[in-house]
């Protein structure tokens, strides 16, 4: 019976309800209805996790970087170092606005490790001066070693430590746009030792010391170099343009008058984009030679070097070292999505003993292909897959692009 | 072996429910609404009835807006009719949208003035009183001596005036249209006058903190910022619109704490039909944080208004540079075309890379309308709104279109003062060529019958709006069905056979009575398919004769009876 009380109980109120809602009689009579009706059901919004997630990364994670103040520092601090992780300290906002600070260490997953300190004034002068200086330590424990020249043998692969200082400043001046012309003064302070990698043996191990020059130097030095810089790709990871570089140093050997040399370095690259900018040919070339006074030797370890992720890519790090050098390498790239490109690539490079020996006979060569995540100022992440080589396939997944 | 037992108080109990149910049934008066209210149609959704005061600011961050809209599928995708349209198939005039244009004619000057209250700004005398807190264009804020505060935009040194003439057009365009859109003015600055304001304060760009405004975050700005002969800068100044900010509304869902939010927005009229004014001046940024919400009040009421902003981006504008080949053509990522491209290592070529743009002034960009396909046209990202466009709602828009007329496209392009008058020739026979290729797309999907009238002796009038726009030939015949119409049930009763006139004027049949009546028309044209997709008209019996009280264009929703 309580059943049947309790049904005639909601019987009066349904039909009580329902007599009170009177039918609205005009439509704005209904819309305000359905307003009041809604009224009561309004509840705040809650965003939900993703929303959450999205929001924070927007507004706070995309600093963590590029944040003033302490930042993680995420990336490489050489080729073959490895992925190095580490902290840093900035202040773009020195002198007003004018200069900026950067302090980090870092070290990376093959114990590679590095700290510097670098203030610069980027904006001199009605931008037309660019003041730099820094210090810094750069220890890297398992560099490779194959031997000088263009025959050195894969199989006496060997390895090295060595720890550099660096003090130094440079100035540049922009007298017109595109150019950049200046010079700079730097302090280095080299220590080699033995290598860390016990995979493999020491240098000195495989090579006698007569054929490393500078394997057991302590030779401090006195850099002083001039350059010229003519930039104008359109944007900074070029789908148009060109970027040129020359640079002439002088190594002064302040301890031991043994190991003064000269440097030139010189590296063009040029890009030619077509349908749109959507793809685009990258092309570069670069050449590195040196020479002595009578009596000095040029130290290895301020040879250049091919092999690696942005070198030849079907090649070790540092494969090849010489105190000259060639390097030619092209890319094909293709846009995907907006930023994500497809890249075919060619390289062919190699060493010389003798400058007269830096042509295009004999080239070093191999080829493959690559994928970018890229903005409009560059490359961030890509992924490059090199073949064709006679030092087996090479994978290679790099924080930064390669020209 | 089964056995049953029977509770005889259960079966009673049963019985009884049944009984209420049948009793409450017979009881209640009846819930269906009639199709037609007396006040039909409404020109007026009066959305600020509500109180809304307690709706709080919901602004979705640029990466939600597009991973959500890209890869998630919100809102509701499904054919229905636009869900906020009055009985004769209008937007009626909202919190969201006014009626300009589309319903009154306007004067040339009053579109070229759009929602300007005054003819120029002088800023002289204003104060840096802030920092930009959103988007790519570089600018600061600064306020007036009666506290009223604006947008300071610069435009960028690679494309003077690129950004802010964009910005005046569109907000001329948008506002004729029948959107809210605040004041936009161009202005001119002297860099060495600009006073920073005690107090100013701005999210400083390196690490999103809030801190003293500084003379060198006004150097940030001017730096990228196109200088004129004279050493100042040209700025575009907006007028903050009034209330308190809400961030952005969405193309999908409601408001949730909003009262007066009652229709999905992704059903919206004025919302699905921005798809099409999108096309026409290639707004390919139309998306949610590109909008704007503010709380105002009334007599003591909250209630919201809905903002369309930062035009910054249309014609052939990228903002910061000209816009690029891919706007209007694809989305931001758009599958099938990316994985194609990659599989063939780039041989397959996306068609709108292939598009020959005119070699224009800068400030212009890049923008075109030989190749331009409205139907086609896609803005950045996919919009739940603009998925749901259904051809009454692109008729509707495309009429609006149609509205303006050469002189009025001129005039609003003018407005933008681009110093070298080739850019001012150009855009105006660009956003003329769009026009007529946009209405000609989308006024035609329908029988695009219009101004229907039913005089009291019987005689039915109409015009055509894409003959009258240019748009198509007068067709080969109309095609009637009149028809009874039950207000109350909703059903359609057919009244004599098919009636063929070759003009817009028709006679009723006779012996055709009743209180509502109605006549669905189809256009018979040999290149014009979409007209036999009837427009219906219902008409309510008045004492002076037949008032039309209905319209709806498409298939009928509702079921025929023949006569």
């Amino acid at each position: 019976m309580r059943r049947v009380l309790r049904l005639c109980l909601t019987f009066l109120s349904l039909v009580t309800s329902a007599v009170s809602a009177q039918e609205p009689q005009t439509r704005e009579e209904a819309d305000r209805q359905r307003r009041e009706q809604q009224a009561k059901e309004a509840t705040a919004y809650k965003p939900n996790g993703l929303e959450k997630a999205l929001d924070f990364a927007e507004d706070r994670a995309i600093f963590l970087l590029d944040r003033e103040g302490f930042h993680p520092k995420l990336g490489s601090l050489t080729t073959g170092s490895g992925f190095a992780y580490g902290v840093g300290f900035r202040d773009r906002d020195l002198f007003s606005n004018r200069g900026a600070l950067e302090i980090w260490a870092a070290g990376s997953i093959k114990r590679y490790w590095a700290t510097e300190a670098r203030m610069t004034f980027p904006r001199l002068a009605n931008n037309h001066l660019h003041l730099e200086a820094w210090g810094s330590r750069r220890d890297y424990p398992q560099e490779n070693f194959f031997g000088l020249g263009p025959d050195s043998n894969r199989d006496d692969r060997s390895d090295y430590a060595i720890r550099t200082d660096h003090f130094g400043g440079r100035a540049g001046v922009r007298p017109v746009a595109h150019l950049l012309v200046g010079g700079g003064m730097e302090y280095l302070k080299p220590r080699l030792g033995a290598g860390q990698n016990d995979r493999y043996p020491d240098v000195p191990v495989v090579f006698p010391p007569s054929d490393v020059p500078g394997i057991d130097s302590r030779s401090d030095f006195m850099r002083s170099s001039a350059f010229a810089e003519v930039d104008y790709r359109e944007p900074i990871y070029a789908k148009k343009g060109g970027w040129y570089r020359f640079d002439f140093s002088h190594y002064d050997d302040r301890t031991t008058d043994q190991f003064t040399f000269n440097r030139f370095d010189a590296d063009v690259r040029q890009f030619f984009g077509f349908l749109a900018g959507r793809r685009v040919i990258a092309l570069r070339l670069a050449a590195s030679t040196s020479d002595t006074d009578a009596g000095q030797t040029m130290p290895f370890f301020f040879m250049p070097t091919l092999g690696g992720n942005d070198t030849l890519r079907g090649f070790r790090e540092y494969r090849f070292r010489g105190p000259h050098a060639i390097l030619a390498q092209g890319e094909y790239r293709w846009e995907i999505w907006s930023g994500f490109d497809g890249a075919l690539f060619y390289d062919a490079g190699k060493v010389a003993d003798t400058r007269s020996e830096l042509n295009f006979k004999d080239l070093e060569s191999d080829y493959g292909v690559g994928f970018r995540f890229n903005t409009n100022n560059g490359v961030m992440f890509r992924v490059d897959a090199a073949f064709g080589s006679n030092d087996g396939n090479h994978l290679y997944i790099v924080v930064g692009g390669v020209f | 072996m089964v056995t049953t037992s029977i509770s005889w108080s259960a079966v009673f109990s049963r019985a009884a429910a049944a009984g209420v149910l049948v009793l409450f049934a017979l009881v209640l008066p009846q819930s269906a609404s009639p199709r037609f209210y007396p006040d039909d149609p409404l020109w007026t959704d009066n959305d600020r009835v509500a109180d809304a005061s307690k709706v709080t600011s919901v602004e979705d961050s640029n990466s939600y807006d597009f991973v959500i809209n890209t890869l998630g599928d919100p809102g509701e995708r499904r054919d229905v009719r636009a869900l906020n349209v009055n009985t004769v198939d209008e937007v009626p005039d909202s919190s969201w949208f006014t009626n300009r244009i589309g319903r009154t004619p306007m004067s040339v000057e009053a579109i070229r003035r759009g929602p300007d209250r005054a003819d120029r700004v002088n800023v002289a005398g204003w104060k840096v009183s802030g920092g930009k807190s959103a988007g790519v264009q570089p600018g600061f804020r600064m306020t007036d001596a009666e506290g009223q505060i604006y947008q300071i935009e610069v435009d960028p040194s690679s494309n003077p005036e690129i950004a802010s003439g964009a910005e005046i057009i569109g907000t001329a365009f948008y506002h004729a249209m029948g959107y809210n859109v605040v004041d936009v003015y161009p202005a001119e600055i002297d860099r060495e006058a600009l006073v920073i304001a005690d107090g100013a304060t701005i999210r400083d760009p390196l690490n999103g903190r809030r801190r003293q405004m500084k003379k060198y975050d006004l150097d940030n700005v001017f730096n990228r910022a196109a200088r004129l002969k004279n050493g100042h800068y040209r700025v575009l100044v907006s007028r903050f619109a009034s209330g308190t900010p809400l961030g952005n509304f969405r193309y999908y869902s409601r408001r949730p704490d909003d009262p007066n939010d009652l229709v999905l927005h992704e059903h919206r009229r004025e919302l699905r039909g921005a798809r099409i004014f999108g096309a026409w001046l290639n707004h390919d940024d139309s998306r949610g944080i590109n909008s704007l919400d503010m709380l105002e009040r009334t007599n003591g009421r909250a209630w919201v208004r809905h903002y369309m902003f930062d035009f910054g981006s249309i014609l052939g504008s990228g903002t910061i540079f000209a816009q690029r080949h891919r706007s209007g053509n694809e989305y931001i990522y758009e599958q099938k075309p990316g994985w194609l491209t990659m599989a063939t290592l780039g041989l397959y070529v996306r068609p709108w890379i292939t598009i020959d743009y005119p070699d224009v002034p800068k400030s212009v960009g890049r923008l075109e309308a030989e190749r331009f396909d409205p139907v086609k046209w896609k803005p950045e990202y996919p919009n739940a709104a603009f998925a749901n466009v259904r051809p009454d709602d692109a008729f509707w828009a495309a009429r609006i279109v149609s509205k303006f007329s050469d002189a009025a496209i001129r005039a609003v392009v003018e407005k933008a003062e681009y110093t070298d008058p080739a850019a001012t020739d150009f855009l105006a026979k660009t956003i003329i060529a769009r026009r007529d290729k946009v209405v000609a797309a989308f006024i035609n999907q329908v029988c695009p019958v219009v101004d229907t009238t039913l005089s009291a002796d019987g005689t039915l009038s109409f015009t055509n709006a894409a003959v009258d726009a240019k748009a198509a030939t007068a067709p080969e015949r109309y095609e009637l069905t009149w028809f009874r119409f039950d207000n109350a049930t909703d059903q359609r009763t057919t009244a004599g056979d098919v009636m063929r006139v070759s003009t817009g004027s028709a006679r009723m049949p006779n012996g055709l009575a009743g209180d509502f009546i109605g006549v669905s028309i189809t256009a018979v044209h040999a290149q014009q398919p979409g007209w036999t997709n009837p427009s219906t008209f219902f008409f309510r019996r008045a004492a002076s004769g037949w008032t039309l009280v209905g319209v709806e264009r498409g298939a009928v929703t509702a079921p025929v009876l023949r006569g």
